[in-house]
């Protein structure tokens, strides 16, 4: 990798050829799914422009001779205090309610997701597990288990099935594990076959995991020693898009990860993490067939109903500006992307490929349950990726993920789909984690708002050094009524109506949560954790609007045009050149990250484009 | 895995808490010095509010103001010293023998002075650039330890921002009514936004105007033990601004945290001492924790052995090292807080 006196070359908003004209096709968003679309298509020789609404801290991502560093940076301020890549509620607001008979109100943050070249991932600690088998044909194993078992009974399913809206994807896992495969390689994922829960591969991962965080170990320990339907708990290496050796070739090579510790949240300074910039992004631009222009903020898609010939947008100026290609692809994340289907109206007056009414809903988050405690030693949580280790023993699947787990634990045969468990703790963050919540978030009598007492809980880093947990990533059901629309008020920055979101959870996830609560509270409890507690849930009174910055659903994908919005290849059913190839077309959540998975998918309806 | 979740308490509504966490419930907060707390009356306070006015007309004010305009300064001379004697309540010096700084001599107030200057220069001073400060050297990849290899401090480099950012951050010093783009956004984002500089011009004449009334001298001029007083009376009784959700004092303290421990580049954390203070090394790349070796083909902790990857600190082998009363009381508190508000 290049280092050196980094020159800002020329910074026009563009990068990749500046000359191409003529575009084959235009994707909307560089994140996850955009640029693995424009991986796929300019390597079969497409022309491709991505616009990018976000910045861009790679310069001289284009560059052919090497690959640079990004402006990435361990800097709390940069990121955590000034959002430095986080889209600003002040300029992008959201609206949101629990019910489509409240007001939706401002939120500071109803998942807010980065926005900038590369997207989200960037952002984000990286972790990659694959699907299970059940994900996929979710219904159908369901009612399978549900006709096995007589007096079972489950939230969303059989005789309560009008509650939410669960469906079989189209397709199966086998269909997606070559896809799965590709997406490991390209990005670089580390991983070991340690979960026994984890789906069954026909490669090895890439690279073996990386050195376990001390936080880990503990946890481990306390995961070992708790017993869960008669045996022990399965702390497993955690797959992640980081590297743990030299990565790739010539200039596309990555160096090992150092653990430097500030990940969930930050960009990464020396390009260990897999962000979709210096992976697929990087092969785009450098085929020669790729322009890429960030600051590019779209507004409408110009459609006569049945056909997109165009997108307007805001440049980086605040210019209105056009630009026309052959076919599209929705990239912009599932909030974005089903916002931009809502903003533009087709001729006759409707959303556009709204045909089946289902454009902005069935959105979805995942359900984070937070459960922590203090480890009487240190835990240095400063060190390391945030996240080495995990359990799926909750995720509710048998081992290999084939079938649903049906298990009595004395009142009749039950099913509680929870999902993959985080094992992390502080980042050592003294500004916006310890002093913040010894100042301003607790109470004053019990915090420490200033003097002696806030300098010597700071000086034990009585949270920073000591906190640590687990963070279960539970399926949510897939709801009609959970959605996006536009907010008939609030306009952005750009004049827009901004996103309305409609979200409450469902007794599917509910139920898992209280299910396994208990056994989180043992795990940490093992761990030799005092004062193990939990943090409110999302979307309850207090919990506040969700942040799980996993973000899925409103543009499903499905075989029949009625009760989908694209079809298993990715294109809309009303609109013959537009696809969808981001989290908004998964039809159920899984209990898993979902990034590896948005590759995936993206790679097979990009393969599927161009046959 | 992300940062703790908790609820910011100020936000919210009384009637929403469980009994056990309500405010009444709860004692008042201990006085952080011996003292008599003085509370100031709504009364007083709207009185000490026109002493602070007609402390702004005062034209000597003007040209201090200019002067220091002109020096890409912000803070007139007697604002600089009650700034310096505030953050120090918020991190107070060491009483001997203890050798940490307070928050001023680590220069949380250069800080504060930078962030409310920082669209004033050519490298707006809001972005510190990346990937690399120079406190740390490049790993040698051959054998797994630290090189003698190091980079530039491209923090120093401050980013360029972007339009939006630019309108961000001018609504954040200078107030929304100086940004006509976002102008529009005010009546659904809870009314105008007060630019910082505004809040700190009258958070600081407040101050003053506090102690001014309460004792007759400048906030700067008295004791430490008395400035804790007003200090905690303008706490009580400052007005929670409706659109930031914030008062006064909450900005000076999250700023006043940014200031000791944030990166040094943004003029704070002088000598990297406030991360010292409490254990930390701060941006650790581009060494990190742990280094490959392309020898062993696997990985290795830094040889010193002070920074274990897997491990307890080497001085917590043997046995943990006991928290202070005040961390084991936070520790408490955050897991009682905690488990109030999730059962909502």
């Amino acid at each position: 990798m290049r280092e050196g006196k980094k020159k800002m070359a020329r910074d026009d908003g563009v990068l990749g050829n500046r000359s191409l004209t003529r575009f084959d096709f235009c994707i909307i968003g560089s994140g996850a799914g955009g640029a693995t679309v424009a991986h796929v298509l300019t390597q079969a020789g497409k022309n491709v422009l991505v616009l990018e609404a976000g910045l861009n801290a790679y310069p001289d991502l284009d560059d052919p001779r090497a690959l640079h560093y990004p402006v990435h940076s361990n800097d709390e301020i940069k990121y955590a205090v000034r959002n430095f890549i986080t889209q600003v509620p002040d300029l992008e607001p959201r609206t949101y309610r629990t019910s489509p008979t409240a007001t939706a109100t401002v939120e500071p943050d109803v998942n807010t997701l980065p926005k900038a070249v590369g997207g989200a991932f960037q952002h984000a600690d990286c972790k990659t597990p694959r699907y299970s088998e059940v994900d996929f044909q979710l219904v159908t194993k369901m009612n399978e288990a549900l006709a096995a078992h007589p007096g079972l009974a489950v939230p969303g399913f059989g005789a309560d099935a009008g509650s939410a809206n669960f469906a079989d994807w189209p397709f199966a896992y086998a269909d997606l594990e070559p896809f799965y495969v590709e997406a490991e390689q390209l990005y670089g994922v580390q991983g070991d076959t340690s979960n026994p829960f984890a789906s069954p591969r026909s490669q090895p991962y890439p690279m073996p995991p990386g050195q376990r965080m001390y936080l880990a170990v503990l946890l481990s320990q306390g995961a070992l020693a708790t017993s869960f339907l008669g045996g022990p708990l399965h702390p497993h290496a955690y797959p992640a898009a980081i590297t743990s050796q030299f990565y790739g070739d010539g200039a596309l090579r990555r160096p090992p990860c150092v653990d430097c510790g500030l990940c969930s949240g930050f960009g990464c300074p020396n390009n260990a993490k897999g962000s979709p910039a210096v992976t697929t992004l990087r092969r785009a631009l450098l085929t020669g067939r790729c322009q890429l222009r960030y600051e590019a903020q779209v507004v409408r898609l110009v459609n006569d109903g049945g056909h997109v010939s165009a997108v307007t947008y805001v440049d980086r100026d605040g210019n209105l500006q056009t630009a026309a290609a052959d076919a599209f692809v929705l990239a912009a994340s599932p909030i974005e992307s089903a916002r931009l289907c809502l903003l533009s109206t087709t001729p006759s007056g409707g959303a556009l490929g709204n045909s089946s009414d289902m454009v902005g809903r069935n959105l979805m988050f995942h359900l984070q349950t937070n459960v922590n405690g203090f480890s009487p030693r240190r835990v240095h949580g400063e060190r390391g990726r945030a996240v080495t280790t995990g359990i799926s023993d909750f995720r509710g699947v048998e081992p290999g993920g084939a079938a649903i787990r049906v298990i009595d634990v004395g009142s009749g045969p039950q099913v509680f789909m929870g999902g993959i468990c985080e094992m992390g703790g502080s980042q050592g963050l003294p500004i916006t984690e310890d002093g913040e919540v010894y100042a301003i978030d607790l109470p004053p009598a019990l915090g420490a708002r200033r003097g002696t007492a806030l300098k010597n809980a700071l000086r034990d880093m009585a949270l920073g050094q000591h906190l640590f947990g687990l963070e279960m990533q539970a399926e949510d059901a897939p709801q009609l009524g959970n959605r996006v629309e536009l907010d008939p008020r609030v306009r952005d920055v750009f004049g827009q109506p901004v996103p309305m979101i409609t979200y409450a959870s469902h007794e599917y996830e509910l139920s898992a949560r209280r299910f396994y609560l208990p056994y989180l509270t043992q795990v940490l409890s093992n761990a030799g954790a005092t004062h193990v507690f939990t943090a409110p849930a999302p979307c309850s009174v207090l919990g506040g609007p969700p942040t799980s910055r996993h973000v899925m659903g409103t543009l499903r994908m499905g075989t029949d045009s009625t009760t989908s919005v694209v079809d298993a290849g990715g294109r809309f059913h009303d609109v013959d050149n537009l696809y969808a190839a981001d989290g908004s077309v998964f039809v159920t959540s899984g209990g898993w990250n979902p990034t590896l998975t948005i590759f995936a998918v993206a790679l097979k309806i990009a393969h599927g484009i161009v046959g | 895995m992300r940062k703790l979740k908790l609820p910011r308490y100020a936000r919210i509504p009384a009637d929403l808490l469980p009994p056990a966490i309500r405010p009444a419930a709860l004692p008042p907060p201990a006085p952080a010095a011996p003292g008599v707390v003085l509370l100031l009356g709504r009364r007083e306070f709207l009185k000490a509010m026109g002493v602070l006015a007609a402390a702004a007309m005062l034209p000597l004010t003007h040209v201090e103001r200019a002067w220091a305009a002109a020096r890409g300064r912000f803070f007139t001379r007697h604002e600089r010293a009650t700034l310096r004697a505030l953050v120090d309540r918020v991190i107070p010096p060491d009483p001997p023998p203890g050798t940490d700084p307070g928050a001023a001599d680590l220069g949380a107030a250069d800080y504060i002075e930078g962030l409310l200057t920082a669209l004033d220069r050519h490298r707006p001073l809001v972005f510190a650039g990346g990937p690399f400060s120079n406190r740390n050297p490049f790993p040698d990849n051959t054998d797994g330890t630290p090189s003698r290899h190091r980079p530039h401090d491209f923090f120093r480099r401050f980013l360029p921002l972007t339009r939006l950012q630019g309108l961000y951050w001018r609504a954040q010093l200078f107030g929304s009514a100086a940004v006509p783009d976002l102008a529009a956004l005010d009546a659904e984002l809870g009314g105008p936004l007060v630019g910082l500089r505004d809040v700190y011009r009258q958070g600081l004449a407040l101050v003053d105007a506090t102690a001014r009334q309460r004792t007759g001298m400048d906030f700067v001029d008295l004791p430490p033990a008395t400035q804790d007083t007003i200090f905690d009376a303008v706490d009580a009784a400052a007005p929670r601004d409706p659109r930031r959700g914030t008062t006064f004092i909450d900005v000076l303290i999250m700023h006043t945290l940014e200031g000791c421990f944030g990166a040094p580049e943004y003029g704070g954390n002088r000598r990297t001492r406030g991360w010292r203070m409490i254990g930390l090394e701060g941006d650790s790349q581009p060494l990190g924790y742990s280094i490959y070796s392309l020898a062993t083909q696997s990985y290795h902790d830094r040889p010193d052995g002070q920074h274990p990857m897997a491990g307890p600190n080497p001085d917590e082998v043997a046995a943990p090292i006991p928290l202070s009363a005040d961390g084991q009381r936070i520790q408490d508190n955050i897991a009682t807080f905690s488990d109030a508000v999730s059962s909502c």
